[in-house]
């Protein structure tokens, strides 16, 4: 049963708390709208009760969002390094690319309860259904990137032939390719959804969640010693994004944003984008080559990018609570 | 229902649900319906679909009101003026069906010239006796009815559910005046009576504003006639006060001078309670009348033999003429071969009634001492009980307590986890009541009837076996009688004797030797002796022995062997033929000759019913006629004639001595001939129309811990009346315990208007504490406008909702409504005014333990 | 077979609760706690995991049609029992992964619980906010519309429960021109708000349960214009495709320099 925002068992269990203590009741008690008021019978909702229903998805879930992308991007980056023949580099994207991949599966099972039940989402193929096509893309890209990683060390460690290198090319680059779509999916996932504040950002939520993972692959690659002008270069243009991003949200100020700019979900959103944003940009900008400002850009960064995934499924839950949002939307 | 029984001559609802749909209009009061009879709400809902005007008139906003066309607040316990105002309204504007009337009422007839009515005597009719407290009627009689005038007629004659306890007015002799112009005829008295009873009287008490009163007026008073009819429909709201049943007289009376009853889509549909609860008082769980309404010997009054019993209770004229044929069968079926002409059928054998043995006087005796067992079977009064804390205490005080219930409810376990523990006022290890639970079969795990709210009596097979030790009422019954006639059998003393009598053999079956049910049904139904051969109707009982029935109107419910008629389930019309039996002779609408002229041709073709069919020589039509089917429209009764037969071809109303409806009362009633306006016994005004305040015949049973506010009473400011919501069943043992409804209305609440809330400080959901001279309860409150303030005498008068289904056991608990209410007595049936009491409201919870005592002390200390 | 539908009309409900009781007795569904919300008589709040039917009591500072109230100002209470709309494109139909969710030969929407795996998408994609997850059991729940019942021949329990035929059961095509019917009917006894709940015009395509309410659908929680999620598939894959291009962009250049 949806719990009503003004009258939730907690508050009635205070009430009976205070009453029983003090013998009455002097906070404002419980409320409801539903008890006839002044106020336009067009505007009011159900006793103020939600109309939808909040997203379910436990804190694992902006994780496994965060961690997808960091690896989705990473093995893109593998491929251009590849191609650009920066060896190491490829080296350490796909062990980064393949440990999120490990880490995925698990923590989207930790959501469902029971491994078996990831299975369950095997059964069919809907490419309607982002949830589905996402469980396929994981699969695609853990194989795929398993793959390229498994060749590429057998390559290193001498057992390299034509072979090999020929299925790591093609690994690399169905990775590459799924990784994007998974890096991109979860944002389709929130957009493609009946909660107001995703629906009405869903051409906003891919560039956040793309941005993000570039970034953090990025800041991932340089804290593992790659402070090179290429991640530095990520770094500065997902920043400025990041900035871009946050501005936007602010200046065009609709009501159904609120909760990314009010309340705890506005709070997490906005720190986020600072620490993703303007601190890590100065970082770079003004510490120079200084390495220890850039690993600190790059862990504000990823830090930024990691509280934005969990402000933007916050901000749904808020969202689906406020049954004027949703009306608002509809009526316009 | 002696307001209808008075009036009409049966205590029971005079028609069935479907007939609504033929309303022109439906006048719902003291009833919720919609919450309480959702089921056949149906009809109503149908009705209102086809045009007709629902009005509801209620102290709340309920949700019939919001599926009504009018709803009228009106403060509880004014009903009588709204009402009389309505029979007011009708003579005034002589907008009443003069033709049935005049031909069909005892409008015509002039009464006893020492009468004297209550706007002479101040508020009391004649024939007051203030040291016995009660009324002699004999002013109330017809005048000139015959030299052999019952002499020693008191108006308690019974409590006037018996037959019409007077003398059969010798018709030749009794004055009439058809012209309704002589000032002694019951019509003129009428109209003097209700002179007072104006819409500025009603705006004045009711709190009805003139104009919405005379709206529903117009609506309501429009429903009559020859082209249309109106029915209403009422409960609770009227019977439980201190005047319930002459609220119902006043309704009743309203009915015949519109000419609704006997009518399709006319009539009073009394809602009754428990599925069953038309059952027990057609075979009575009452103390004071026997199977088929035949009254309870009562001691010293009517006790002595069967010929002081007729002689009491045996109409000359009229269908009570039968009564011998009746008792007799009724002692045959109890007796059997022991019942003799010698031993007077063992009249003898019955107990007497020697006192108040109804629900209230027993807890005051008991709290008193006097009581040493309790039965409780099927009730909980630790919470349904009025003045419940009295009455959970008075349980402490018995020696031993049975109670055989589903569930272990609050009667059941008041001796440890009553509030009376919690507040230190009983210790369980000082409680010395022996109290043993046994768990009963639900009407699922066995077969029987129920007799529903419109006389239908409907046969319910047995599902599943009920579990464990549960057993079913038949079976508890049997073996408990078997047992005790066995120890009596040993034991040879006199008082023994009726029960060493008693007939007590059925076919047992199953393996816990059950007793068959069907053959109760056929005892009840009625058979010839010795051979048993079923009976189809109760013409064919007779006096001399040679038939016994148990109740003689349910005769021709198993009119052949293997033909239960209560299980037949092919309806073949709309008045639901074929569906189940309805009592009598399964009439479906009552009086149903009223439903053509005198001369026996329908009032029209819109509103036919019965008519009498010349070509055939008898009456026929869409119902079975509760009229003798041969009786010809013109019959004239022979000089002599003797019941029925004394009855003339145009009088609808058989049971009545005069065959007529009696607008006027002349006996029966134990507080007066015509219904007249009381305060409730807790009121918040003095009463405007008479000095006398409340109903003088009504019992107070004022005692320490019975006490009451005065009238008005500015420690307890506020009207409270207590009722059902639909999520619950009355005690609620059967609702607080099943998750699927306890969820649906989770804590008892009061519903109070925005104004009161503002007043007080109360705001929604939080809790409040309501007090009455009698006890303190905690509730949430819901702050609706669906309370609204009412002026009333000058002030603002502001009623309290109280639910009264919670109590301390269950899924979920709450206070007890009942802890608030009194023990009183209506003089006529004995039933206690729940819908009327003062109370207090404050905000926030009430004290727990001991300090809850102390904060009611202090409210009732509370200079007044 | 006919496609069955329900039509739901707050004009003749007497809010009785008999439906949401029937459907849970039937469905054995678990209450939903004993929650006091001082929502007028309204204390089950919503659709959810455990209430399929739901009874709403609405009082309103407006009049019932030409009913005449002693109340000081205009009054009406009014009654309506929700149930899953059964959309005809439905969002938890579209959403769901695993194929749990399937559209029964009765038309109607049907969770297979076996099937669900809990993902919870379907929760966020019903835009009428009725299916909800149960987090003991962990899988998503709601309205079967008796398909049990109806294969067997027999009646939702919750309308033949419904004492008042507020809840009408049968042909979808009869059933939509009977509401527009009785609201034609209504309007002219003075109903003047009465209207027929059944979006058409959106994506949603119309329902298989609609509704004659009084007032905006606000008032009783029903979205004035819902739409199915997945009309956004387009615009949002066409954001992250160009998204995912810049992406691919920097990285390039990101090497190239
Ligand atoms: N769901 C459900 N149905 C039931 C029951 C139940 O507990 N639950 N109980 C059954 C039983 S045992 C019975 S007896 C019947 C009772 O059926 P009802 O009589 O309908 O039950 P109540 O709710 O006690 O009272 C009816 C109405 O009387 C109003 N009222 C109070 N005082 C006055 C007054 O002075 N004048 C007028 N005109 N109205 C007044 C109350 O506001 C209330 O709305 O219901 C039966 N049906
Ligand atoms: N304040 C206030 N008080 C009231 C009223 C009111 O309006 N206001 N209404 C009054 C009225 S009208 C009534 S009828 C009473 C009702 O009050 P009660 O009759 O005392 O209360 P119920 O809960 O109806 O009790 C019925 C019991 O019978 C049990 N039962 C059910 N079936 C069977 C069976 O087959 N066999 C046996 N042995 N037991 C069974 C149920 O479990 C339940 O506990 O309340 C009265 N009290
Ligand atoms: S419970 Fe029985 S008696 Fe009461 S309304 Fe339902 S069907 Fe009628
Ligand atoms: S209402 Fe919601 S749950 Fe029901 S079918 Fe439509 S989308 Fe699915
Ligand atoms: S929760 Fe179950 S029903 Fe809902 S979308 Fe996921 S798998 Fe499908
Ligand atoms: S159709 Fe069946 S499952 Fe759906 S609400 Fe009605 S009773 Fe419940
Ligand atoms: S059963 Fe019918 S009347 Fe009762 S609440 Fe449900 S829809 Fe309304
Ligand atoms: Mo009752």
């Amino acid at each position: 049963m949806a719990a009503n925002p003004r009258i939730t068992e907690d508050q009635l269990e205070a009430l009976k708390e205070e009453a029983a203590r003090t013998g009455r009741v002097q906070s404002r008690g419980v409320e409801p709208a539903g008890i006839p008021s002044v106020k336009p019978a067009s505007a009011a909702s159900y006793h103020g009760n939600p109309v939808l229903k909040p997203p379910t998805w436990t804190w694992q879930v902006p994780l496994y969002f965060f961690v997808g992308g960091v690896a989705g991007v990473s093995s893109l980056i593998a491929l251009a390094a590849h191609v650009a023949g920066n060896v190491r580099l490829v080296r350490v994207e796909l062990w980064v690319g393949f440990i999120g991949a490990l880490l995925s599966a698990p923590l989207l099972i930790a959501d469902l309860g029971r491994p078996s039940r990831f299975l369950n989402m095997l059964r069919v193929f809907k490419p309607r259904s982002a949830m589905s096509l996402g469980a396929w893309t994981l699969s695609a890209f853990s194989s795929a990137v398993g793959l390229a990683f498994v060749c590429r060390e057998l390559i290193l460690a001498g057992f390299g032939n034509e072979l090999f290198l020929i299925v790591e090319w093609l690994a690399e680059f169905l990775a590459a390719f799924t990784g994007l779509v998974l890096a991109s999916y979860t944002s389709v996932l929130l957009g493609v959804s009946a909660i107001p504040v995703w629906s009405e950002n869903r051409r906003l939520v891919p560039v956040v969640f793309l941005t993000g993972a570039l970034g953090s692959a990025g800041a991932v690659l340089e804290l593992c010693g790659f402070m090179i002008p290429a991640t530095r270069f990520i770094g500065l243009a997902a920043s400025t994004a990041e900035i871009g991003i946050a501005i936007m949200i602010e200046v065009r100020g609709r009501y159904v944003d609120r909760p990314l700019r009010e309340g705890a979900t506005g709070w997490l959103t906005r720190a986020g984008a600072i620490l993703a944003g303007p601190v890590a940009l100065l970082l770079r900008i003004f510490a120079g080559h200084n390495p220890a400002a850039g690993d600190l850009a790059a862990i504000c960064f990823i830090a930024g990018a990691l509280v934005a995934r969990y402000a933007w499924v916050g901000a749904g839950r808020v969202s689906s609570r406020d049954p004027q949002a949703l009306f608002r939307i509809q009526r316009s | 229902m002696p307001g209808l029984g008075t009036t009409y001559g049966r205590g029971g609802a005079t028609t069935a649900l479907p007939d609504l749909m033929n309303a022109d209009a439906i006048l719902i009061m003291g009833s919720n319906m919609a919450e309480n009879h959702p089921v056949g709400f149906q009809w109503v809902m149908e009705a209102k679909e086809r045009g007709t005007k629902i009005i509801h008139v209620d102290p709340r906003f309920s949700r019939t009101s919001a599926v009504s066309d009018i709803w009228a607040p009106l403060r509880a316990g004014s009903d009588i003026v709204f009402l009389g105002a309505l029979i007011n309204y009708v003579l005034a504007n002589g907008k009443e069906f003069r033709e049935y009337v005049v031909h069909y009422t005892n409008a015509a007839i002039i009464i006893n010239p020492d009468f004297k009515d209550t706007e002479d005597l101040e508020g009391l009719f004649s024939g007051w006796d203030p040291e016995q407290r009660r009324y002699d009627a004999r002013s109330w009689a017809y005048e000139h009815c015959g030299p052999e005038g019952r002499q020693e007629q008191t108006s308690d004659c019974g409590h006037g559910k018996e037959p019409g306890c007077m003398t059969a007015p010798d018709l030749s002799s009794c004055h009439r005046d058809d012209t309704l112009q002589h000032p002694g005829c019951v019509y003129q008295i009428l109209k003097r009576h209700f002179a007072r009873y104006t819409p500025e009287m009603v705006e004045r008490t009711c709190g009805v504003p003139r104009e919405l009163f005379l709206k529903i007026a117009d609506t309501f008073c429009s429903a009559s006639g020859p082209e249309k009819t109106g029915s209403m429909c009422y409960a609770l709201g009227w019977t439980q006060h201190s005047d319930g049943v002459q609220i119902i007289r006043t309704a009743a009376i309203l009915q015949l001078l519109l000419g609704n009853m006997g009518r399709p889509g006319g009539g009073i549909m009394a809602l009754r309670g428990h599925a069953s609860i038309q059952g027990s008082t057609d075979i009575p769980t009452l103390y004071d009348i026997l199977p088929g309404y035949l009254p309870m010997p009562i001691l010293g009054v009517n006790s002595k033999d069967l010929n002081t019993y007729y002689g009491k209770h045996r109409d000359r004229t009229g269908w009570w003429w039968n009564i011998d044929k009746y008792m007799v069968s009724l002692l045959k079926a109890y007796y059997g071969d022991s019942a003799t002409v010698e031993n007077d059928w063992g009249f003898g054998w019955l107990p007497r009634v020697t006192g108040d043995h109804s629900h209230q006087g027993y807890f005051l005796d008991m709290m008193d001492g006097k009581v040493e067992g309790l039965f409780v079977m099927g009730q909980n009064p630790a919470t349904a009980g009025p003045h419940a804390r009295l009455e959970r205490k008075a349980m402490a005080r018995l020696k031993w307590l049975v109670v055989r219930d589903l569930v272990e409810l609050e009667t059941a376990s008041f001796w440890y986890d009553s509030p009376e523990i919690e507040r230190g006022e009983l210790k369980t290890e000082e409680i010395g009541t022996e109290v043993f639970f046994l768990p009963c079969a639900g009407h699922a795990e066995k077969e029987g009837t129920f007799t529903n709210t419109q006389r239908l009596i409907q046969w319910h097979q047995k599902a599943v076996d009920p579990p464990g030790d549960s057993r079913s009422e038949p079976w508890f019954m049997y073996h408990l009688g078997r047992r005790l006639k066995e120890k009596a059998r040993l034991d040879p003393r006199p008082r023994n004797a009726g029960l060493n009598a008693l007939t007590w053999n059925y076919s047992l079956g199953g393996k816990h030797r059950e007793p068959e049910v069907e053959e109760i049904l056929q005892e009840i139904n009625g058979w010839t002796l010795p051979d048993r051969t079923l009976v189809g109707n109760f013409t064919e009982l007779k006096a001399d022995g040679s038939t016994a029935s148990g109740c003689w109107i349910y005769t021709g419910i198993f009119p052949e062997a293997g033909r239960n008629r209560a299980n037949e389930r092919e309806s073949r019309d709309f008045y639901g033929h074929g569906w189940a039996f309805a009592w009598p002779s399964d009439r479906r609408v009552l009086y149903n000759r009223a439903s053509a002229r005198p001369d026996g041709s329908p009032w029209s073709e819109r509103k036919k019913l019965v008519w009498w069919d010349a070509a055939q020589k008898k009456w026929t039509g869409l119902d079975v006629p509760d009229f003798t089917a041969t009786k010809a429209p013109g019959y004239k009764p022979p000089e002599g004639a003797l019941g029925d037969a004394a009855l003339a071809g145009d009088r609808p109303f058989i049971l009545h001595p005069d065959g007529l409806g009696w607008i006027w009362a002349p006996a029966g009633l134990a507080d007066g001939p015509l219904p007249t306006h009381y305060e409730p016994l807790e009121s918040p005004v003095r009463n405007p129309l008479y000095p006398q305040q409340t109903n003088p015949a009504a019992m107070r049973e004022q005692r320490p811990d019975n006490q009451y506010a005065n009238s008005p009473d500015d420690r307890f400011p506020y009207v409270m009346t207590t009722y059902r919501l639909t999520e619950h069943h009355t005690s609620g043992a059967m609702s607080r315990t099943l998750s699927h409804l306890a969820e649906l209305q989770p804590d008892p609440f009061c519903e109070i208007s925005r104004e009161l809330a503002a007043e007080r400080g109360i705001r929604n959901g939080e809790w409040v504490t309501i007090t009455s001279m009698r006890g303190i309860i905690e509730v949430r409150a819901l702050v609706t406008s669906r309370m609204q303030p009412l002026d009333v005498e000058g002030k603002r008068i502001q009623q309290v909702g109280v639910p009264y289904h919670w109590g301390y056991r269950g899924l979920v608990k709450g206070d007890i409504a009942n802890d608030l209410t009194a023990i009183s007595e209506e003089p006529n049936v004995r039933i206690s005014e729940k819908k009327v009491i003062l109370c207090n409201v404050t905000a926030g919870r009430r004290q727990k333990g001991k300090a809850a005592l102390e904060e009611l002390a202090r409210q009732i200390g509370r200079a007044s | 077979m006919t496609i069955s539908a329900f039509l739901t009309d707050a004009t003749l409900c007497i809010g009785c609760k008999a439906c949401e009781v029937a459907c849970k007795e039937w469905n054995q569904v678990p209450a939903d706690g004993f929650n006091f919300t001082g929502n007028s008589y309204d204390n089950t709040n919503a659709l959810g995991a455990s209430t399929w039917r739901h009874v709403m009591f609405l009082e309103q500072p407006k009049r019932l049609g030409t009913q005449i109230t002693g109340t000081e100002d205009p009054f009406r209470w009014q009654f309506l029992s929700d149930v899953c709309k059964h959309c005809e494109h439905s969002g938890c139909l579209e959403a769901c992964p695993t194929g749990a969710i399937v559209r029964t030969e009765l038309e109607s929407v049907f969770i297979q619980s076996d099937v669900c795996n809990g993902c919870g998408y379907c929760v966020v994609s019903c835009p009428f906010g009725v299916v909800e997850k149960n987090h003991e059991v962990g899988t998503a729940f709601k309205c079967t519309f008796c398909y049990d019942r109806q294969r067997d021949g027999l009646m939702p329990a919750c309308a033949k429960t419904c004492p008042t035929r507020s809840i009408q059961f049968g042909d979808i095509n009869d059933l939509r021109s009977r509401a527009h019917m009785r609201v034609q009917e209504l309007r002219e006894r003075g109903y003047g708000d009465a209207r027929v709940y059944d979006p058409q015009e959106t994506s949603v395509g119309g329902t298989h349960a609609m509704f004659v309410i009084l007032g905006e659908p606000e008032n009783y929680n029903l979205p004035p214009a819902p739409e199915v999620p997945t009309v956004h598939l387009r615009s949002a894959w066409m954001a992250a495709a160009i998204s995912a291009l810049v992406v691919v962009l920097v990285v390039c250049l990101a090497f190239a320099l």
